[in-house]
């Protein structure tokens, strides 16, 4: 198999019926999306799917043939995400940090949909978990990069 | 106990450990202990290996090593023993040294220490315990580089000035980097005791400071355990036998798709070549398990009953736990009594990273990387495996995704090492969610018994708590068969009650028990504080009011609560349709109070709008990390108090993963605001748990405010504890 992850090509060899979330960290090497349930509830693996958010615990490997996935790691090359990733630091966001690859992904491809987010679009759209409890920041980098 | 590797002479032990490894220009020191201050049962041995003995001694100091590098390019790097779980200590204690070694915070780096210089991360400690050591180990640095340069320039160390790293001789305007006068430093032994910076003139201590592992956070490049890869390396999953107290009747043979099958006491691990091929052979595993009958029939039912008939017991040889005047006496003859039962569940930890170790162990070596809140711990369980020598373990300790006190445990380690003993190669284990849930070692559930008895003057003239609950500490023999556990937020409260009486009634449950963020605050701070508020209807008063009337003007506790309640605006009503709670808890060194504002959206359902906090935390090292952590612990305390729970029915635990196991989200977060509050570098004190206790009974108070139901039972809503896609 051939994924395009980031803008880069990888040739695969691996069970088409992994999970993508295990194909990423194991095949392809890159640990910045991260398994948290395994049952599509917490969103910590989320990537982009042709540039539209997907939790990748329960998409198959071979869903990620002929597709652009974009993971964390890519996130910078974004010019959303790396305003986001930046806002993140400036307001102190991330705890332990474990949660924030999903997050980001989740709340980059909110504000490229909706440039000024009200809070009610901030509630809908981020529905990550996270134990540490950084959502209070979270909001508060997402009006920040936004300009708000 | 022991607490060598500190002694004054172990100095020159420590540079040549370091100078030996030949990144360029350092010095190193060894830091003192910090004598004052003891965290229970927690104690590490020179070699940096652990026996159970050392862990089972009440230690009464911590030992903390740490080092100084300067670097090439002048700036330095400051190693750590502590376990960065999300709460910012790398930082916090790096900010010490940066404060006392005269250098800015961008020139500061940071790494892990070796085990043998680690402590164990936990009870809030990290920062309050360990600061002063940090602070002596920068001033030492300073006091070898400055006598370095001082002899370049054969003039007194005295008249030197220090800038960004950088000396300057008065004289003659010459200057030096600490890079160019390291190599000479590290001959030199440091002063015992050179000066320390005074608070006023901080440039470091006391401001927010950037935390330095964030931009690995936000970039996907952080290695938290479960990130871990290493060059050969296969994968491994746990199956634990479902119910506990089993144990393993028969190795299964190793099924299609794996590589080997390692028979665990009570587990199986299945090795593959992936994480998700580990998994999955692991769940098609047939296992056979040895199940004995009297864990089969381990239920929430029965072991209620049982704590029930140990609360009309009683304490069963335990020693009181406080005992102040005739509580017993003066609540028989008070005017007015309260007699209130509350409950709390076995809680699961639910770090948002599973478990997870790596291992390889060779005949003469072994090398672990795991995300920990004990280092030394680690390489003791490593020896108990292998048998090697402290000295060819390596640990490498990772980052935390979350550890909340389940990151102490060595349950996951000894399986990796195992595992990775038993195939010759370099093993990752991963546990799955519903394993992390399924077997956790849980925060103990429990009953409080709280008698409050009102004089005339309505004032408490006596206090009485007996605490049923199973004890971490003896599951793990720290203490005898009469040692009282769980009575913190029980005892030594800050109001002026008439007499008191604390007692502990040990429940024998077989369920594993251990650390849950905030510990036995988490327990009693939710019947205190709701009885204070049952005691305050009893006596018609406000119930900020009726706390007031136990806490003289002037104390740290009044003061945090009016904080709170100016902030809120206790004395104006709320918006209708909404109704506040207030707690108030003390513990870990700090003091928090707690306004929260609901409202009942539908029937039996909460929205939380609003949380004021106050906290006084001594004195606030980095100020920002403070509020961060008082935003998480009030997230959490509002989570585990309307959801969290793990029930038990035949030995097996209900908790499985978030599909039962609910956090809360942020739509359903409040509106948060925290006051830090300083009231002397003296009170130094932790934030990583004191957020968490006073939220279920602030919530509760809230509740039967809004509703005129009082709910003694944590989850306040069982029900609802579920989330979905």
């Amino acid at each position: 198999m051939t994924y395009n992850v980031n803008g880069k090509t990888y040739s695969i060899d691996c069970d088409p019926d992994m999970p993508l979330l295990w194909a990423i960290r194991d095949v392809v090497g890159l640990t910045g999306t991260k398994y948290g349930c395994g049952i599509e509830i917490c969103r910590a693996c989320t990537v982009w799917i042709d540039g539209s958010p997907e939790k990748s615990c329960e998409k198959k490997a071979r869903e990620g043939v002929g597709v652009r996935i974009t993971t964390v790691e890519g996130l910078a090359n974004d010019p959303v995400g790396q305003k986001l990733q930046q806002a993140f630091i400036d307001v102190q966001a991330p705890q332990c940090g474990y949660c924030q690859s999903g997050m980001l992904m989740v709340a980059t491809k909110l504000v490229r949909s909706k440039p000024k987010p009200t809070d009610a679009d901030i509630d809908a759209a981020i529905g990550n978990i996270c134990a540490c409890g950084t959502y209070p920041r979270v909001r508060q980098a997402i009006k920040k990069a936004t300009g708000q | 106990m022991t607490d060598t590797a500190t002694h004054p002479d172990d100095h020159a032990i420590s540079r040549r450990a370091v100078l030996g490894g030949g990144l360029g220009v350092l010095a190193t020191f060894v830091l003192h202990p910090n004598r004052a201050g003891a965290a229970p049962g927690r104690a590490t041995s020179a070699s940096g290996a652990t026996s159970a003995a050392a862990l089972g001694a009440a230690a009464t100091g911590g030992t903390v090593s740490g080092w100084v590098r300067v670097n090439a390019d002048n700036t330095v790097t400051i190693a750590f023993g502590g376990a960065e779980m999300g709460q910012g200590i790398m930082t916090g204690l790096a900010q010490g040294v940066a404060e006392e070694l005269m250098v800015d915070w961008s020139q500061v780096r940071t790494e892990a220490a070796p085990p043998a210089q680690s402590y164990v991360t936990g009870g809030s400690f990290g920062v309050r315990r360990n600061l002063g050591a940090m602070r002596l180990a920068g001033a030492q640095a300073l006091d070898v580089l400055r006598r370095a340069a001082a002899a370049k320039w054969k003039v007194d160390p005295a008249s030197l000035t220090v800038k960004r790293g950088v000396f300057t001789n008065p004289a003659t305007g010459a200057k030096l980097k600490f890079s160019q006068v390291a190599a000479a430093a590290s001959a030199l032994t440091p002063a015992a005791s050179p000066p320390l910076t005074p608070q006023s003139a901080f440039r470091i201590l006391g401001k927010t400071a950037k935390r330095v592992d964030l931009p690995s956070k936000v970039d996907g490049s952080a290695t938290f355990g479960i990130d871990v890869r290493v060059p050969d390396m296969v994968y491994a999953a746990i199956k634990h036998c479902p119910t506990i107290g089993g144990s393993l009747a028969a190795t299964p043979a190793v099924p299609a798709g794996a590589i080997a099958v390692v028979p665990l006491a009570n587990a199986v691990a299945v090795v593959a070549d992936t994480t998700w091929a580990a998994f999955k052979a692991a769940n098609a595993l047939s296992v056979s398990w040895s199940i004995p009958s009297a864990a089969s029939k381990v239920s929430s039912a029965s072991m209620l009953a049982t704590q029930q008939a140990l609360m009309a017991s009683g304490t069963a040889g335990s020693p009181v736990a406080e005992q102040v005047g005739d509580a017993v006496g003066a609540y028989g003859s008070s005017a007015q009594q309260l007699e209130a039962t509350y409950q709390v569940p076995y809680l699961p930890h639910v770090c948002m990273e599973v478990l997870n170790c790596t291992a390889h162990v060779t005949a003469d070596s072994a090398e672990v990387w795991v995300p920990t809140q004990a280092p030394a711990w680690v390489v003791g369980t490593v020896q108990t495996v292998t048998g090697l020598p402290a000295s060819a373990i390596t640990v490498h300790p990772t980052l935390l995704g979350g550890g909340l006190g389940r990151k102490i445990e060595q349950d996951y380690v000894l399986q990796a090492v195992t595992v990775a003993k038993a195939v010759g190669r370099p093993v990752k284990l991963t546990w799955q969610r519903e394993e992390d849930m399924g077997h956790d070692q849980y925060r103990p559930s429990g009953l409080v018994r709280v008698r409050l008895g009102l004089g005339g003057n309505k004032k408490v003239a006596a206090y009485q708590s007996r605490i049923v609950t199973p004890s971490p500490l003896a599951q793990r023999g720290w203490i005898g068969p009469t040692g009282n556990d769980n009575v913190d937020g029980a005892v030594e409260l800050p109001y002026t009650f008439g007499s008191r009486l604390v007692e502990y009634v040990r429940d024998p449950a077989t369920i594993p028990v251990g650390f849950w963020r905030s510990v036995g605050e988490s327990i009693n701070c939710f019947a205190v504080e709701s009885a204070m508020d049952e005691a305050a209807a009893l006596a018609s008063k406000d119930p900020l009011t009726f706390r007031r009337m136990h806490l003289p003007a002037g104390t740290r506790a009044r003061k945090v609560l009016d904080t709170a309640a100016a902030q809120i605006g206790w004395t104006t009503a709320p918006p209708a349709g909404r109704a506040r709670g207030i707690a108030l808890a003390t513990g870990f060194g700090s003091l928090a109070a707690m306004i929260v504002e609901i409202s009942q959206p539908t029937a039996g359902t909460m929205a939380v709008h609003r949380v004021a906090c106050a906290v006084d935390v001594g004195f606030a090292v980095n100020p920002g990390q403070v509020v961060s952590q008082l935003e998480g612990g009030i997230i959490q305390g509002i989570s585990s108090a309307q959801w969290g729970r793990t029930t038990f029915s035949s030995g097996r635990a209900s908790s499985r993963n978030f599909s039962n196991t609910r956090l809360l989200k942020m739509r359903e977060t409040p509106v948060i605001t925290v006051k830090v509050i300083q009231s002397g570098m003296e009170n130094l004190g932790g934030i990583g748990e004191v957020g968490v206790p006073p939220m279920a009974p602030a919530l509760a108070n809230a509740w039967a405010a809004l509703t005129g139901t009082r709910l003694r039972t944590l989850p306040l809503f069982p029900s609802a504890g579920g989330m979905g896609d």
